[in-house]
């Protein structure tokens, strides 16, 4: 037994972000529905889209190739983090709800880099899901290649910035737990905000002035109507550094709100007591 | 022998909005909350020596999971100190972590979807433990708890039993010099029960950990603590040994007896009847009376005729009855 507080070898913490991956791949019905769920999203989604061009050209600024592709990697990209992680117990409002948010605090990982360690490990996963439909929907025809190989590469760069985007605001609801104990109405409200103001439902361009101007202020278009909009070239490659630059704004800002807020919510564990 | 754990005068004052009966009540606790607070630890000062088991025990509500959480690191005390191993928990809760295990009831921090196994090895990476030393520790479980049946099987499929046996093994994994458990054994069947009680004997004996146990379960406290801490209203009623709480709030017994013939007779005097059913009897201790069991046998025999007598002596359950209710008077 040792009575010190040094670890014998330097610690992995960093692999408890294979979490997820290790649960789904030990239940193949899992993965089997997963990848029945995404091949429906894209063949639905495409035959929505083509339906909805039948008779006209060109709409909202975009061609019927513009606006398939669009849909579809909206499909793909939303399932990079999906909101449904309660399957493992290990989201913060089933820990609170359990009694078990207890333990985040008895480890030598600070909570919020444990959580940071999931999320990643999460988005890894579903990356990988969606880089792999990615390249089918391309080999199909499906999906057409970026509008140019620098809206690529943009789109790349975007993309990444979104994701952390949509995981400070993930991030965000879940703290509110602390507070809240319940807040399945906040992560429905945020599911929904996400999906109509991401653009995941529809191109935003399809919306009327106000709101395309109302979700050009609030931080959902980040995640994924700019990077997929840099991808078929709707945005062009000249409005790329202040798409970035908002981008990364919004990184800072809800990097700093969730930093204040773990910080509230570690003093509230300490004052109320798991 | 030098204290694992101190606590000195850890005081504990949660402070929560008063809820106002009603709808006009609801919205004034909204405007205008009335703040109370409530004292659910006051002054508690006890030590735990390396390598010595003890029991917290109390009724629901006196306080235990409050000590042990202030004690953990979770709970930062109103007032007082607390040290664990030399470690304030509440100011240096990562060193803390890595010098406690902790298993709260049947709240589980294994990975629900992964075999316990996994969960096993995620904790190694956590705590750092090399490949080598988590083998063999496993293995030094696994001899003690027969983990490797279930291991494999993902946490959600086990029983309380299997899980909580897991819980123990992964809050002892990283090797912690004390471990705090509350309730650990609350559920279980009382075979499970026993091999969890000799699991910890051999944690305490041979690898000589300390630990500090909150149960309700007076057999555990009989067969696992050297010394009882009671604890009622958020203060330190008794520190002591068994055999000193046996004496200050044991000693009661009762007399069963059948007896023959008309049973109108007074009672024996320093007796009480405490129970009659026919001719069955119940005989206790009459108020202020001192007499010894086989005084009373002595008493009844000569003022009944009887068929069937039998002593019952109070058991610890009894005796924490006694202390709990004498303390709450």
């Amino acid at each position: 037994m040792t009575a010190t507080a040094a670890p014998t070898t330097f610690p992995r913490a960093w692999r408890t972000a294979r979490v997820t991956p290790l649960a789904e791949l030990l239940a193949p019905g899992r993965i089997a529905a997963t990848a029945v769920r995404l091949g429906l999203q894209v063949f639905l989604v495409t035959c929505l889209w083509r339906a909805l061009y039948a008779g006209t050209h060109s709409s909202a600024g975009l061609v019927k190739e513009q606006a398939v592709s669009y849909a579809v990697l909206a499909a793909l990209a939303t399932r990079i983090r999906g909101l449904d992680r309660g399957a493992g117990r290990d989201t913060v409002i089933q820990h609170i709800q359990y009694g078990t948010i207890v333990y985040w605090f008895l480890r030598p990982v600070p909570p919020q880099r444990y959580y940071l360690y999931r999320a990643l490990g999460d988005q890894a996963y579903g990356f990988a899901w969606a880089a792999v439909a990615y390249a089918l929907c391309r080999l199909t025809g499906v999906l057409q290649a970026p509008a140019s190989a620098g809206a690529g590469a943009a789109f790349a760069v975007s993309l990444l910035l979104g994701q952390i985007v949509l995981y400070y605001l993930t991030l965000l609801i879940d703290l509110l737990c602390f507070w809240t104990i319940q807040n399945n109405s906040a992560l429905l409200i945020l599911q929904f905000a996400q999906n109509l103001l991401s653009g995941a439902y529809a191109p935003l361009w399809f919306f009327p002035g106000w709101f395309v101007a109302m979700s050009a202020v609030l931080p959902f278009q980040s995640t994924l109507n700019v990077p997929l909009s840099l991808y078929i070239g709707r945005i062009p490659l000249s409005d790329l550094p202040a798409q970035l630059a908002v981008q990364a704004v919004w990184v800072l800002l809800l990097a700093l709100l969730t930093r204040l807020l773990w910080r509230r919510a570690a003093a509230r564990v300490v004052s109320q007591g798991g | 022998m030098r204290a694992a754990i101190e606590a000195r005068g850890l005081t504990k004052t949660f402070s929560t909005t008063k809820r106002q009966p009603g709808l006009r009540g609801t919205l004034r606790s909204l405007v205008a909350p009335q703040r109370v607070s409530k004292t659910a630890v006051e002054d508690v000062s006890f030590s735990v020596a390396t390598g010595e088991l003890v029991a917290l025990l109390g009724p629901n509500g006196a306080g235990k999971s409050t000590t042990i959480k202030m004690l953990t690191g979770i709970l930062t005390p109103t007032s007082g100190e607390a040290s664990v191993v030399g470690t304030v928990p509440y100011r240096e809760r990562e060193r803390n972590a890595r010098n406690i295990g902790a298993v709260f009831g049947q709240r589980s921090q294994l990975w629900w979807d992964l075999p316990a196994r996994e969960s096993f090895t995620i904790l190694r990476d956590i705590y750092g433990v090399g490949e080598a030393e988590h083998a063999a520790r496993l293995r030094e479980f696994d001899d003690l708890l027969e983990l490797s049946s279930f291991w494999d099987t993902r946490i959600r499929h086990l029983s309380l039993g299997q899980r909580v046996r897991c819980d123990l093994a992964a809050a002892l994994l990283h090797d912690p010099p004390v471990v705090f458990l509350d309730e650990p054994t609350i559920g279980m069947d009382v075979v499970v029960k026993e091999q969890v009680r000799r699991f910890l004997r051999h944690q305490v004996e041979e690898r000589g950990r300390t630990v500090l146990l909150t149960t309700h379960d007076m057999t555990e406290v009989e067969r696992l603590a050297e010394r009882v801490v009671l604890i009622n209203h958020g203060r330190i009623v008794l520190d002591g040994t068994l055999d000193e709480i046996r004496q200050r709030f044991g000693g009661g017994w009762r007399v069963n007896a059948t007896v023959l013939g008309e049973n109108r007779v007074p009672c024996p005097e320093g007796l009480r009847i405490l129970h009659e059913e026919g001719p069955r009897l119940v005989f206790g201790p009459g108020r202020g009376s001192e007499l010894t069991p086989h005084q009373a046998l002595k008493r009844i025999i000569e003022c009944y005729d009887v068929a069937d007598i039998a002593v019952e002596e109070s058991d610890l359950e009894d005796v924490m009855r006694t202390a709990y209710l004498r303390e709450a008077a």
